[in-house]
């Protein structure tokens, strides 16, 4: 080749797309293939070629595989805007895939796949069935890979044609690039469906295990991922599966290293020789030990999970701190991660040696690590009672320098370190109090505020200390205001003498008054009835001895630690969060719904409404990167929000339409007992749902002529074992008069059996009256929790996951809906909530979800054209015997 | 499993892009720059972390020859996996073009484009390995002459002074043939060492460490066999007991590896006998050995430094340099650093008399002493006298606020652990088949600081 490519990117004067469209259409091979080269150049740089997409597409026909490759490349660019078009290639594609070259029938379904047309997708059946049993491993490796991109695609089609079965029999091919392809792939398809496909059994383990040895180390690293869900069955089985996966440890490749290290750790659960045990761990030290010579960002990635893995198993590195010891032309970014978990392997055996390390490096030039340097020393102290002693002579040291940063950092450990040795080094409060004037940052300022209150009896100045901050009182920071609040309550309680006096009055009056923070105004309220009451009890209370603390600011919880230690070697084991925290991955076909125009009435081109939207609002113009959205989401705003004054009172609105003023009164309820049968006694009531719980809403009403009192209630067995949580709770009511309760239910206690009903059997009595009993038959959304909101993602998981059997449909016809978006924010308000729309022919079809008693999730299909009565209401659920009451509550919804 | 594949320059340009699977928006590479620049927000100079997530996407990215290469993933993927190939992908092109900058792969884009295509497909790693590559990629690489550009890689240091070594061999390509059509029989064996030394400040050793890399580049046609011996006493594992299955000898005077790790190709049958590697080398440039060492050795220098207080304002350093090493090794490219307490204004330094390609400055934005010596030979020992001007009076404890000093340094031909190549055999073709073969040492510092 004479010249290289960066002649592709020279513009000519004629205009560059008729010139390349008559380049494209020479008879001179080599005149076609630079311009191909041409073209793709010019996409690469972002201009739009797609206007030459039928002249490209004619060269695709040849035999030289060069021009072939570049061909393709542009095909996978712009078959997508281009769908009617790209139909012209799949001939030559049906035809690719049978060529006698197995690199161009490879390319073909490689490149076919990589279309993400469904048309495309349609004649790629027959080639992927054939070239998934070629002759060939690297066909049948491309192939193996092409079944994970129709997946994606299009899942139903797999399962139909049974590619998934044909996978699984590639896990024993004889060629290991073949079998690792075909891991990849099935571990890929099984993490986006919820129905068993690739389960690893005693038998799939075995084999795989043997290739582990044969495979390339990418395979292994698929190998060992997929094997790592592997529940051993005894420890004889878990000693058997990491003796074949110790040797990965000495693999140059780190990703084989780490993932062989996360299978040993999880096998070793099982293991209950100590020997073992201790053995493995033996092992396991130097490989992860040598991480730490790879490239810093294998380094990050290695110290991120040694973290987790030292909480764990403190012992497999206990020996080797020196290997993490800071090198000086570290990246900052790996310099943290070895001090945090310097402070983990610190003891008392190596203290001394830590305490040097954390020193120097106090004196460096990085501001952040400087700080975390001090830190570390503070939290050293706390860690280990014999060495406090060094570490404070240390900080102290480090003071003296009097680098302003290093002071204050100081100063915001040493407060900690008192917490956790009361009353053991007050005798370096003096050093500390030379700094006072240099302190600048809130934290530091309010640490020392608080060791001068905490101090106060054996600081002989304290009150002027305290008095030459009160001056700057009201510019303080919330934090600093605080403490100073509670510093001087201290020291008046201490030194109740006419100084602390003034500066109490100053101090209160500052802090109640003067000011508009709510916390610092509660607080000196308190603190101010408590001095004028009972001085006494305020002692006891302010002066009140503090629980010791313990150094457990960067250790995981055990749950999330145990959680992250199964997600060794991932993503989730380096930002040290649960994969579902970050993890969002979009179903390909809604993520693409925005990049193309999708035909109305399209079966996923779901849009988001305006409430739901906000807060995706800046990704809705890309291909839909979910945020992981903020649990449990708060209900749309526009619903009926529930009064927090309301509640107290006792009072419901929950149910009410927002136009209409609610009164004392509440509004009114759906007579159960009329006054005519319970001779003078009306009873009014209705399962209501505030806060995520049921309540019944009660008025009892006397038209009798004597006061009724001692009122208690009863429920007979009912489908949802609903009672009463409590005792019913209503005072005498007098003649004419009436009384309103709202009482706490609890479900699942006296269930009844036979087919679900919405039916409650009440029996209610007083100290006049007979016993009185009644029916009320509730509507099903009362269950309905506020917790149901569904992700689009999900939801098409869930409807996916749940058997069509199981989908049931009825005609609401009393139903009505009059505009979505009211619609959308009425059925919001009951727990109903809006996942996506779309038009079709002159209906509206809204999704819904909800989850109903038992977090029964119910996906709810709403059609019905705006403004005409009727609606269709489709639900799918895993409870499809509650499908009769949930169409009841959607009628009575949907008025 | 990785969404997208692409490589920006330092200044943020997209030279190379490629989305795998199209579930993550085409504006990742301007989201990625943007959050790696301005990391700790616009004034911060602070590194970003080679991993990160921003609204669901995570990027992981390394650098390699002033270029950042980035994959995207939506998945909770292994990110050393991911890591460790984005390596490898600068590899392979290092191996295709010969020279690895924002030149040759603009030049090269084709051939960049076909490449990612065959060792990546829907974001799962196919094959890294040139040697398998070759059989799949049509395209021929433009060499840009590599005279005119700096040289990159490990191996770039032996171009700088080892008039044995052939300048060019390292920046050639592995596919590409020579101008003059056939191609020069030849293997690169070299053995690159990084050593990490903390100095106490009274001169003991307090951390010594040796990250050391047998790598190999071969440009033999035919693909013979090879076969490496290694010194006959090297044991793993620390203190004697072997971790592994390896036979372990203690004793003095052997060299005693924590641990070790070898490229796939490499055959063990016979290392626990006679420590000789064997192996078919693959086309391309890749590690044969890795291996650690935390067994004491001789560092190759011994730094004194001395700072002290002059009077008020002033203070006086002294900077001394020893190296250890034996006359016929001559060090390169040396460098020592010192911070100075920021309230240094002013600094004139000495240099001893008769000093030849030494440089000295004072760099005030990041107030630091340095030092620059163009080599040193072995037994020699330099000094450097500065005086410092402050605009404050010291706290009394000047030594707090300066240092530590660090030195970096090359020396070729020259091995701190004593692991050695004892042959390196190379399977005979023919009676007139004699390849050349290269077998280099050279050490390199890592982290080589003296606390004062």
């Amino acid at each position: 080749m004479s010249g290289h490519d960066s002649k592709y990117f020279s513009t000519t004067k004629k205009g560059e797309i008729p010139e390349l469209k008559e380049e494209l259409n020479s008879q001179y091979k080599d005149k076609k293939k630079d311009a191909v080269k041409k073209v793709i150049a010019a996409m690469t740089v972002g201009k739009d070629v797609s206007s030459l997409f039928t002249d490209v597409v004619n060269c695709m026909q040849t035999e030289n595989l060069e021009l072939k490759k570049l061909v393709y490349l542009y095909l996978i660019n712009y078959a997508k805007s281009q769908p009617d078009l790209a139909i012209l290639a799949v001939n030559t594609f049906v035809k690719d895939s049978q060529d006698p070259n197995p690199l161009i029938r490879a390319l073909a379904v490689r490149t076919m796949g990589c279309i993400r047309v469904d048309k495309i997708t349609e004649y790629l059946c027959d080639p992927l069935q054939r070239c998934l049993k070629d002759d060939d491993p690297y066909v049948r490796k491309t192939a193996a890979i092409c079944v994970a991109k129709l997946y994606d695609i299009n899942a139903e089609l797999v399962e139909d044609r049974g590619f998934l079965d044909t996978l699984k029999d590639l896990i024993s091919d004889n060629n290991p690039m073949v079998v690792a392809n075909a891991v990849a792939a099935l571990a890929e398809i099984q993490e986006n469906s919820t129905r068993p496909i690739f389960e690893i059994t005693s038998h799939t383990l075995t084999k795989l295990l043997t290739a582990l040895n044969e495979c390339t180390e990418w395979g292994q690293v698929f190998i060992l991922d997929a094997l790592s869900r592997y529940k051993a069955a005894d420890a004889r089985e878990a000693e058997n599966i990491v003796e074949r996966v110790t040797p990965r440890l000495q693999h140059a490749n780190c990703a084989v290293v780490l993932s062989a290290v996360k299978m040993i750790l999880q096998q070793m659960e099982l293991i209950t020789s100590t020997d073992v045990v201790r053995n493995l761990c033996k092992k396991m030290a130097p490989p992860l030990v040598t991480l730490l010579s790879a490239e810093p960002e294998i380094q990050y990635v290695a110290l991120r999970n040694i973290n987790l893995i030292v909480q764990k198993r403190p012992t497999i590195l206990a020996h080797e701190i020196k290997v993490f010891f800071c090198k000086y032309n570290d990246p900052i970014y790996v310099k943290m991660e070895k001090l945090e978990i310097m402070i983990k392997l610190a003891s008392d055996r190596n203290i001394d040696q830590v305490l040097l390390e954390f020193k120097e490096y106090a004196t460096e030039v990085d501001v952040d690590f400087v700080r975390k340097a001090v830190r570390a020393i503070g939290r050293c102290a706390i860690k280990l009672e014999r060495a406090a002693e060094r570490c404070i002579s240390v900080l102290l040291e480090l003071i003296k320098i009097k680098v302003n940063y290093v002071v204050q950092e100081a100063i915001i450990v040493i407060k900690d370190i008192f917490r956790r040795y009361p009353n053991t080094y007050e005798s370096i409060i003096a050093t500390l109090c030379e700094s006072l004037d240099t302190l600048d940052e809130p934290e530091a300022k309010a640490s020392m505020i608080w060791i001068i209150g905490e101090y106060a009896e054996r600081i002989d100045n304290a009150d002027e200390l305290l008095e030459s901050f009160l001056e700057s009182f009201p510019e303080e920071p919330a934090l600093v205001q605080l403490q100073l609040l509670t510093a001087t309550v201290k020291l008046f309680l201490k030194k109740p003498t006419e100084g602390p006096q003034q500066m109490i009055q100053v101090v209160l009056n500052n802090a109640t008054v003067e000011t508009d923070n709510p916390d610092l105004r509660d607080r000196a309220y308190i603190y101010w009835r408590l001095l004028s009451t009972d001085p006494e009890a305020a002692k006891d209370v302010v002066l009140a001895e503090k629980p010791v603390i313990s150094d457990d600011s960067n250790n995981l919880d055990p749950s999330l630690l145990d959680e992250l230690l199964a997600n060794i070697a991932t993503l989730s084991s380096v930002y040290h969060k649960p994969p579902e925290a970050f993890v969002s991955r979009v179903k390909s076909a809604t993520s693409r719904s925005d990049e193309d125009d999708y035909p109305e009435g399209g079966e996923t081109a779901y849009s988001e409404s305006p409430s739901h939207g906000i807060n995706n609002a800046h990704t809705a113009s890309h291909a839909a990167p979910k945020q992981p959205a903020p649990a449990p989401a708060p209900p749309a705003p526009a619903a009926p929000v529930p009064d927090l004054l309301g509640d107290l009172m006792g009072m419901d609105n929950a149910l009410v339409p927002v136009d209409q003023p609610s009164t004392t009164s509440g509004p009114p309820l759906p007579v159960l007992l009329p006054a005519s049968t319970g001779q003078g006694l009306q009873i009014s009531g209705q399962l209501l749902r505030r806060d995520g719980q049921i309540f019944y809403g009660l008025m009892f009403e006397n038209n009798s002529q004597t006061a009724l009192d001692g009122f208690m209630i009863q429920f007979n067995k009912n489908t949802f074992g609903l009672a009463s949580a409590g005792p019913l709770q209503v005072a005498q009511v007098p003649p004419g008069g009436a009384a309103r309760t709202l009482l706490p239910m609890v479900m699942y206690q006296n269930l009844s059996q036979g087919p679900p009903g919405t039916l409650l059997q009440v029996a209610v009595k007083n100290n006049q009256q007979p016993v009185w009993y009644f029916n009320d038959k509730f509507s099903l959304h009362v269950f309905f929790s506020e917790d149901g909101r569904m992700e689009r993602t999900s939801f098409l998981e869930t409807w996916k996951s749940i058997p069509d059997t199981n989908e049931i449909a009825k005609d609401l016809t009393s139903a009505i809906i009059q505009s979505i978006d009211s619609t959308i924010e009425n059925l919001a308000a009951s727990n109903v909530f809006f996942v996506a729309k779309r038009r079709n022919a002159n209906k509206e079809v809204l999704y819904l979800t909800c989850k109903g008693p038992k977090a029964v999730p119910f996906l709810i299909e709403l059609t019905a054209a705006i403004g005409v009565p009727g609606v269709k209401c489709a639900v799918k659920t895993p409870s499809p015997e509650l499908a009769p009451l949930f169409f009841e509550a959607m009628e009575s919804l949907l008025k | 499993m990785i969404s997208q594949f692409f490589v920006l320059s330092q200044r943020g340009d997209n030279i190379v892009f490629r989305d795998y699977r199209g579930e993550v928006q085409k504006g990742s590479a301007e989201i990625f720059f943007r959050k790696v620049k301005f990391w700790k927000g616009e004034e911060a100079d602070e590194e970003a972390p080679p991993v990160f997530n921003v609204d669901g996407v995570n990027y992981i990215h390394v650098k390699v020859a002033g270029l950042l290469f980035v994959a995207t993933t939506r998945v909770n993927v292994s990110p050393s996996f991911v890591l460790e190939l984005l390596q490898r992908i600068a590899r392979i092109i290092k191996d295709y073009l010969g020279v690895l900058n924002e030149d040759s792969l603009r030049k090269n884009f084709v051939l960049v484009y076909e490449l990612l295509d065959e060792v990546i497909d829907f974001g799962y790693p196919q094959t890294t390995s040139t040697e398998v590559l070759k059989s799949y990629i049509f395209n021929e690489p433009y060499v840009v002459d590599s005279g005119r550009l700096p040289p990159l890689g490990p191996a770039a240091m032996f171009m700088q002074s080892t008039k044995r070594m052939p300048g060019t061999a390292v920046t050639k390509s592995v596919v590409a043939n020579e101008p003059g059509g056939r191609k020069r029989e030849e293997i690169f064996v070299d053995i690159i060492e990084k050593i990490s030394v903390t100095f106490s400040s009274s001169g003991y050793i307090l951390t010594s460490e040796i990250d050391g890399t047998i790598q190999m580049k071969s440009y033999l046609t035919g693909n013979p066999e090879i076969r490496l011996a290694l010194n006959e006493d090297l044991s793993i594992g620390k203190s004697g007991t072997s971790a592994y299955d390896y036979r372990s000898s203690s004793g003095g005077g052997t060299v005693l590896l924590d641990d070790c790790n070898f490229h796939e190709s490499v055959h063990l049958d016979s290392f626990d006998i006679d420590r000789t590697l064997s192996l078919v080398p693959p086309d391309g440039e890749f590690s044969v050995m890795n291996y650690r060492m935390t067994q004491e050795f001789k560092p190759p220098f011994r730094i004194n430094a001395l700072i002290e207080e002059a009077g008020a304002y002033k203070a006086e350093v002294i900077l001394k340099v020893h190296a250890e090493f034996s006359p016929t090794v001559t060090a390169n490219t040396i460098s020592v650093q010192m911070p100075v307490p920021s309230y240094t204004t002013r600094v004139s330094f000495e240099l001893e008399a008769g000093a030849v390609g030494q440089t000295t400055d004072f760099k005030e934005a990041n107030r630091r002493l340095e030092w620059c010596l163009k080599k040193i030979v072995g037994g020699s020992e330099h000094t450097l006298r500065a005086k410092l001007t402050f605009t404050q009076e010291a706290h009394g404890n000047i030594t707090r606020e300066a240092g530590p000093v660090s030195m970096n340094f090359t020396i070729p031909m020259y091995n701190a652990s004593k692991l050695q190549v004892k042959y390196l055999q190379i399977a005979k073709k023919s009676q007139s088949y004699n390849p050349y073969r290269w077998v280099r040492y050279v050490t390199q510092s890592n982290s080589y600081v003296a606390r004062l």
